[in-house]
């Protein structure tokens, strides 16, 4: 299978460097404290953050910090064939694991004892990246909920095809079967919080492929960044003196 | 630069999926004109003055390739959209059209019109794909037009008529492929044209070419739809169509889902399929289905068994029925396998064939179109029918056809010329015919290949002796040990008795990798070619002479690069250590197996490399002898030589290829070298070793070596390969040549071992049959297979010499160059055996001879006999031809006995008889070999 | 982006914008840029004598935001005011919560912070109002002051060195909140003020601006009003109180709140600070409209409260001038 053309372009027009479309709706869920949509493409995801707030089973709280916890599922309607998927399946399982910790970690953590930050992530369509596209929402969520963090995790997915680094595969890319790799980073910090890969690759070529997942990380971050600067502008001003 | 994006909707089979795709529709996508003012010219490829840019339909491109790979046709735009339908149609056409598109001598420019923002097109609703894409066709062609403005011409080339219609209306100027190439003014170029299928022609043309004979000969193919409906309920069978190599009017069609072979007689029931193609076949209700009539020698029509080479394998083996009962005058006049017939092609195998004109007179007015009839070399492939206007040119000449088109009205199928070969007879064209048949590139290495040599002459360094991965074995006794002549040495031995009673053995083969690097030209020629070919008279190398003969040959006196694989031996042979180095060694003698075989015979000869010799050969013994008691097989083969006349190249004599201790020895080396290696790399790389296995044949496999035996009286055991290879032992009669002659045709029911990625399958499925080891790989001669170049690449990898190129990290792509070296290897084999059939023939076309055959399969009106001293096998008819049948032969099938009706005169198998052998030339050009019985 | 979740027509979008258009000039003129994002770095232009302040963290020497909000700078002091979070309490902030356990010696209370607050039984006025030691019985009648899901009215009283909060009810206006309603906003919106308990005296209507982003509209309670004046007057309080609770809320009260209620809803879905001045404002806007309680919510409504909204700063910015 071709996936990418001998004129550089792939199946949806993109060349191997560029991302799909990024769009980033804040504040979607009235009831939670922050709340975003995220879509990459057509990966749709939905995040909604609740807390710091009490912690709900007095056994899981710890004294010096807040207990975060993330819970993933997938929309029955977000994949092409509808499905009813039970919930805590060992996929959703693990990306709630992934998530978490990689939002834990930029958390300020320290800073909210005692109490508890719920992450909620659903994927609204799926397309390729979901993983991506819910740390990024996770990130706006939370960001959006003004829980204390280090930086804006970003995450951006890249692959291995046809010989070619590509960014942000998406679902046809992504099931192609060649190595791929999600990396998260803290921008700003230049650190990476996650990354996964479950393919080989030698090492000159993943040097490159991440290289270009960070890129497309920090294309994120000031997407991301933007976003969210635009939304304070816009609350203070509608706030008012 | 990311514009808008749409979405498309498509269904699939089963249930109803929704699919959604992003388009990215771009405006950084450039025309290709270098004179375009707008675009980016960095990638253009017109020609600054072109006058006309032509654009292709799909038709075109997927009919007129061959037309298209002219260099008289320039400056033409492939849309992508055109590239995306030829994919799925044709992928043969696609990969050519794509050589042409990255050929920057062709001025052939890709452009992507469906992510191009002004020419994409929307799938309007109630518009057919086929018509959306004609669409898309003509609006990137009138983008075309507007874009590089009046200066240019933009020819649309379209044969649909409905297209070319729209498009003038349109106003895009269009034409078909037909005018175009007449307004060239070019005539040989119309040779080329494919002729379209009748149904695109207007009708009267049609009836004034042929006014009387519109009469349908096949029936219909079933519409897709049923086709799949059919499929899915079981009344029909899907399955790739083989035509009987011998019997070119019997195919069969494997099909999975009744567990079975389908047989199809007759062409009215292959209704125009070929070989290789994939059809759906409908079962014949059973009291149609006919008596199996392979057990006859097939001789309607004018095609009949030729002489052949000794099959060598099952896969060369003419395709042997399953056990059948009953004779030629059967009571039963079921036969356990169904018949069946035709209904669709679901996917053609259309390709190019070599072959011939049927002679037919010249007409009267030479010079003007006339319709000629094609005979391929292959007979599975029926007569193809041909418009030329150089009759008179062809007429003796090997001719290439393609395949264009097969209508229920013609009996046989349409093309058009394609090129020629040479003339018909001429010892050089048949090679290259033979070279053709086997798809091998025997074209000399390109500028960019022979630029990754390094520079001549060459020799060993100071930089590769301090080299810490090198090792100096320069003082060792190394020397080789080849046939007689062989210039691509890539194996050299030592023999080394050590202090403690051990012995040193070295097995060194020259080091290829050190010169051919992944990633280089170099190295991709020689992924493609995959090894090199040996034909009787000339050797079509994988790599360059250079490297072949002189680099990497580990001649004698001179300095060479190699990879030694060094063991600690026992006396007993028992390998107590085994070493992996790179290293430099010196051998001090170049021998041939009869010089070995000599020295070690000659007691008087008391020099250190004769010594060597027979402590090599002593161990080599014990190796052997281990080996078949764990099982392995000594199996024959009927090699044959020739001897060549120096000038003419025109064979000599012929015989058996003679086998020797020396040969036996130096095998036996190499057979242990690899089983190191494959451990090796396997204990490195459990999931990227390339290794070569060798299947269990089953029971159906062996079924016609255990009838044979049978009818002898001999009960051969085949539950193990250690049972078979026993029973093989004990296979001996009074006649000296019959344990060979079993063993011949043990090696004729197995498959051929195979190259496979150790990914791909699990551990139990290495084991190697043939030789009864469970690992087993190519290491011993990188010179010539690509396989050892790999395997060369993986061992120094696992001794952390060299990274492990990138490309064993992709698996898919590593089985595709396993499955080219096994489709490389077997093409190199048939062609090697072409080559050998070609000299026997050109050999026996002045020496009519008699000599001694023997019975090997016994037909309803004769039997099949195999010549030992030439290794041929063909058929000796016992009733002369046309007399189908006559009643004065039975068949007696559990003895394997030919019998006269009167009892006078009886033939069984493995019987040895005398024969006669001439070549005869029924038909002009078409010269084969006869056998006739004394 | 935050987009106002409603269902506009196309000439409703566009006045919208046009408003908010208004007040982001408004507020550009004022206050210049002092957003940040997380990790964005605060410039600074005193060397180092700085004290680093909520939402903002040391990097390399260099001071940068962890939430969104805003830069604030008071003397030496910077910090990040977050908009949207959680509660963050105050020592005296007047707050508004709901009681989610009733525990030993103590209230447990949702706030709207990290954790649930404690009211001690100890900080809070007996219903007798007598000052005395609590005793055992006094804890097991503690349900008979408060129950779980109680609306209670307190102020901060300090935080405890494990981080919790600690809340006292020991004045007689506050105490249990009855016959209204609760309303949850973003606490960002409430402005800490010197009066945070309104008298909407013409229509008999509380009104309490929870520091927490609580917002408690009720009917108007007289005891606790007149309490600071009349502290002696306890009994009569006492039975007042418990006479009206079985009294019934007139028609036209109910309407008020709800229509109040209703004009803080819209107020929080555009973002807006909420103030007495504004929510009377929109209050009477909607009288004046004649418009129904229920029509409050629709799209025109909070259309017609933007431009309003926008109005009145800018006559507010002229004054000023």
């Amino acid at each position: 299978m071709e996936y990418v053309s001998p004129e550089g372009l792939r199946l949806d027009g993109r060349r191997p460097m560029e991302m799909r479309q990024l769009r980033a709706q804040i504040g979607a869920v009235a009831k939670a404290d922050g709340s975003a949509v995220f879509e990459m493409g057509n990966t749709k995801v939905i995040a909604a953050v609740y807390g710091p707030r009490e912690v709900q089973n007095r056994s899981q709280q710890i004294g010096d910090q807040a207990l975060v916890r993330c819970e993933y599922s997938m929309a029955n309607f977000s994949t092409g064939d509808r499905k009813r998927k039970p919930k805590g399946d060992r996929r959703s399982t693990e990306i709630s694991l992934v998530i978490r910790q990689t939002m834990e970690a930029c958390i300020l953590t320290h800073l909210m004892p005692r109490s508890q930050i719920d992450i909620y992530v659903q994927v609204l369509q799926a397309d390729g990246g979901t993983r991506s596209a819910c740390i990024n929402a996770a990130t706006l969520a939370l960001a959006d909920a003004g829980i204390p963090m280090h930086d804006l995790v970003t995450s951006c997915s890249a692959g291995y095809l046809n010989s070619t680094p590509l960014l942000d595969l998406n679902y046809v890319e992504d099931s192609a079967g060649g190595p791929d790799i999600t990396v998260g980073i803290l921008p700003k910090l230049d650190k990476v919080t996650l990354l996964q890969m479950d393919a080989k690759l030698p090492v000159d070529i993943f040097e490159n492929v991440m290289q270009l997942a960070i890129e497309g990380c920090k294309a994120i971050a000031t997407y991301i960044g933007e976003v969210l600067l635009e939304n304070t502008k816009q609350l203070e001003y509608r706030k008012g003196l | 630069m990311l514009h808008s994006k749409t979405f498309s909707k498509k269904t699939r089979g089963g249930k109803v999926q929704k699919l959604v795709r992003e388009v990215y529709l771009r405006d950084d996508i450039y025309c290709g004109a270098s004179f375009c003012k707008v675009c980016d010219t960095s990638a253009a490829r017109f020609t600054a003055s072109a006058s006309t840019i032509l654009v292709l339909d799909t038709n075109v491109v997927l009919n007129q390739i061959d037309l298209l790979e002219n260099p008289a046709i320039e400056d033409v735009v492939v849309l992508s959209v055109v590239l995306q339908e030829v994919k799925n149609k044709n992928t043969a056409v696609y990969n050519r059209i794509r050589a042409l598109c990255s050929n920057p001598a062709r001025k052939f420019f890709v452009f992507s019109n469906e992510f191009h923002r002004d020419t994409y097109v929307q799938n309007m609703t109630g518009e057919s794909p086929n018509d959306r894409n004609d669409r898309a066709i003509r609006v990137a062609t009138r983008w075309y037009q507007s874009h590089l403005g009046d200066a240019v011409k933009v020819l649309l080339i379209t044969n649909d008529r409905e297209n070319k219609k729209k498009a003038t209306e349109e106003g895009v100027s269009a034409e078909t492929i037909e005018s175009y190439v007449k307004s060239l003014g070019q005539p040989a170029l119309l040779d080329l044209l494919a002729q379209p299928a009748s149904e695109d022609i207007i009708m009267e043309e049609v009836e004034d070419l042929r006014p009387s004979k519109r009469k349908v000969v096949y029936p219909e193919h079933k519409p897709m739809s049923e086709i799949t409906a059919g499929l899915t309920s079981g009344i029909y069978h899907q399955g790739k169509l083989r035509v009987n190599r011998y019997n070119p009017f019997e195919a069969y069609v494997g099909s999975e889902s009744i567990g079975d072979e389908i047989v199809v007689y007759g062409r009215g029931n292959m209704n125009r399929a070929f070989d290789g193609d994939i059809v759906a076949v409908e079962i014949l209700p059973q009291d149609q289905w006919r008596e199996d009539e392979s057990l006859s020698i097939a001789d309607e029509d004018d095609d009949n068994e030729e002489v052949h080479l000794v099959p060598s394998s099952a896969d060369d083996a003419p395709r042997t029925t399953n056990s059948v009962s009953g004779s030629a005058s059967d009571t039963n006049p079921i036969s356990g396998r169904p018949c069946g017939r035709v209904i669709g092609i679901i996917k053609r195998n259309w390709h190019s064939y070599c072959g011939s004109l049927e002679p037919m007179p010249m007409p009267a007015g030479s010079g003007g179109l006339v319709y000629a009839l094609f005979v391929s070399k292959d007979r599975r492939i029926p007569k193809i029918r041909i418009q030329t206007r150089q009759l008179e040119n062809l007429l003796d000449k090997r001719i290439i056809v393609a395949v264009d088109s097969w209508d229920r009205q013609s009996r046989y199928p349409s093309g058009h010329y394609v090129r020629s070969i040479g003339e018909i007879g001429d010892r050089d064209t048949e090679t290259e015919v033979v070279l053709i048949e086997n798809d091998i590139d025997a074209r000399p290495f390109s500028a960019q290949v022979l630029a990754c040599l390094p520079p001549l002459p060459w020799s060993v360094s100071e930089q590769d002796l301090v080299n810490p991965i090198r090792t100096d074995l320069r003082h060792l006794r190394v020397f080789s040990v080849d046939p007689p002549g062989c210039k691509d040495i890539d194996d050299a031995l030592h023999c080394m008795m050590l202090p403690n009673g051990n012995f040193e053995v070295g097995v060194h083969i020259a080091d290829v990798t050190n010169f051919v690097h992944p990633g280089t030209p170099l190295d991709d020629e020689a992924t493609q070619r995959g090894t090199s070919v040996y034909l009787v008279e000339r050797r079509i190398d994988m790599l360059p002479k250079p490297l072949t003969e002189d680099i990497c040959s580990l001649r004698a006196d001179v300095e060479r690069l190699a990879f030694s694989v060094i063991w600690e031996m026992t006396p007993e042979a028992e390998i107590i250590s085994t070493r992996y180095i790179k290293s430099v060694i010196k051998s001090c003698a170049a021998l041939s197996y009869v010089e070995a075989q000599a020295r070690m015979d000659d007691s008087r000869l008391m020099d250190p490399v004769t010594k060597d010799l027979r402590n090599m050969n002593t161990l080599a013994k014990t190796m052997r002898q281990r080996r078949i008691e764990r099982g392995a097989l000594t199996l024959a083969s009927a090699e044959v030589k020739f001897q060549i006349d120096t000038e003419t190249h025109d064979p000599l004599d012929i015989g058996m290829y003679q086998i020797r201790e020396a040969n036996q020895m130096v095998e036996e080396f190499m057979l242990a070298a690899n089983v190191s290696v494959a451990e090796q790399i396997l204990k490195h790389f459990p999931g990227c070793s390339l290794l070569r296995r060798h299947p269990t044949p089953t029971k159906d496999m062996l079924e016609p070596l255990l009838r044979t035996a049978a009818s002898v009286g001999l009960n051969l055991d085949i539950s193990s390969s250690k049972a078979l290879a026993d029973s093989l032992d004990h296979a001996v009669s009074d006649d000296p040549y019959f344990n060979k002659l079993i063993r011949i045709m043990a090696t004729r029911c197995m498959t051929q071992a195979v190259y496979f990625c150790s990914g791909d399958l699990s551990p139990p499925e290495f084991h190697h049959y043939g030789l009864a080891a469970p690992l087993y790989t190519h290491f011993t001669s990188p010179i010539r297979r690509y396989a050892d170049v790999i395997v060369h690449r993986l061992l120094a990898a696992s001794l952390e010499i060299y990274k492990l190129p990138t490309i064993f990290r992709d698996r898919p792509q590593q089985t595709s160059i396993a499955d080219n070296l096994n489709y490389r290897h077997r093409n190199a084999q048939m062609a090697s055996r072409g080559s050998v059939e070609l000299h026997t023939l050109i050999y026996f076309r002045k020496r009519p001879i008699d000599t001694e055959a023997r019975i090997v399969k016994i037909r309803s009106n004769g039997f099949i006999v195999f010549v030992p001293k030439y290794g041929i096998e063909g058929p000796v008819y016992l009733t002369p031809r046309g007399e189908k049948g006559g009643g004065e032969w039975f068949v007696d099938e559990q003895q394997q006995k030919i019998k006269k009706m009167d009892g006078s005169l009886s033939y069984g198998i493995l019987q040895a008889v005398k024969i006669h052998l001439e070549v005869v030339e029924p038909q002009p050009n078409r010269p084969k070999l006869q056998l006739t019985l004394l | 982006m935050r987009e106002i979740q409603l269902s506009l027509n196309q000439t409703q979008k566009i006045r919208l914008q046009k408003a908010l258009q208004k007040l982001e000039s408004m507020h550009s003129k004022a206050n210049s840029d002092a957003s940040v994002t997380v990790a964005d770095t605060i410039p600074i232009s005193l060397e180092d004598n700085i004290l680093k302040g909520h939402g903002t963290a040391e990097r390399n020497g260099e001071v940068v935001a962890t939430v969104c909000g805003v830069v604030e700078r008071v003397n030496m002091l910077v910090y990040v005011r977050a908009l949207r979070s959680r509660y963050k309490p105050e020592i005296g902030d007047i707050i508004v919560g709901r009681v989610v356990e009733v525990a030993q010696k103590r209230w447990k209370l949702e706030i709207n912070y990290n954790q649930d607050a404690v009211l001690m039984l100890s900080s809070m006025n007996l219903p007798d109002g007598i000052q005395r030691r609590r005793t055992a019985v006094d804890e097991l009648n503690m349900r008979n002051v408060f129950e779980e899901n109680d609306v209670i009215c307190a102020e901060v009283r300090n935080f405890q060195n494990d981080g919790s909060l600690q809340l006292q009810a020991r004045s007689q206006k506050y105490g249990k909140l009855e016959k209204g309603q609760l309303l949850k906003v973003p606490p960002y919106l409430v402005k800490r003020q010197k009066q945070h308990f309104h008298h909407l005296v013409q229509y008999g209507v509380d009104l309490i601006l929870g520091c927490n982003g609580f917002i408690w509209v009720g009917e108007h309670c007289d005891a606790r009003d007149s309490l600071p004046e009349e502290q002696s007057n306890q009994t009569d309080e006492q039975t007042t109180k418990s006479t009206r609770v079985s009294e019934t809320m007139p028609l036209e009260t109910r309407q008020h709140i709800c229509r109040v209620a209703n004009a803080v809803r819209v107020l929080s879905t555009l973002g807006f600070s909420l103030t007495l001045e504004v929510i009377m404002e929109a209050f009477n806007l909607s009288r004046t409209l004649n418009l129904g309680i229920d029509e409050m919510l629709g799209s025109e409504f909070h259309v017609l409260v933007a431009e309003k909204e926008a109005e009145r700063r800018s006559s507010l910015t002229k004054k000023k001038r």
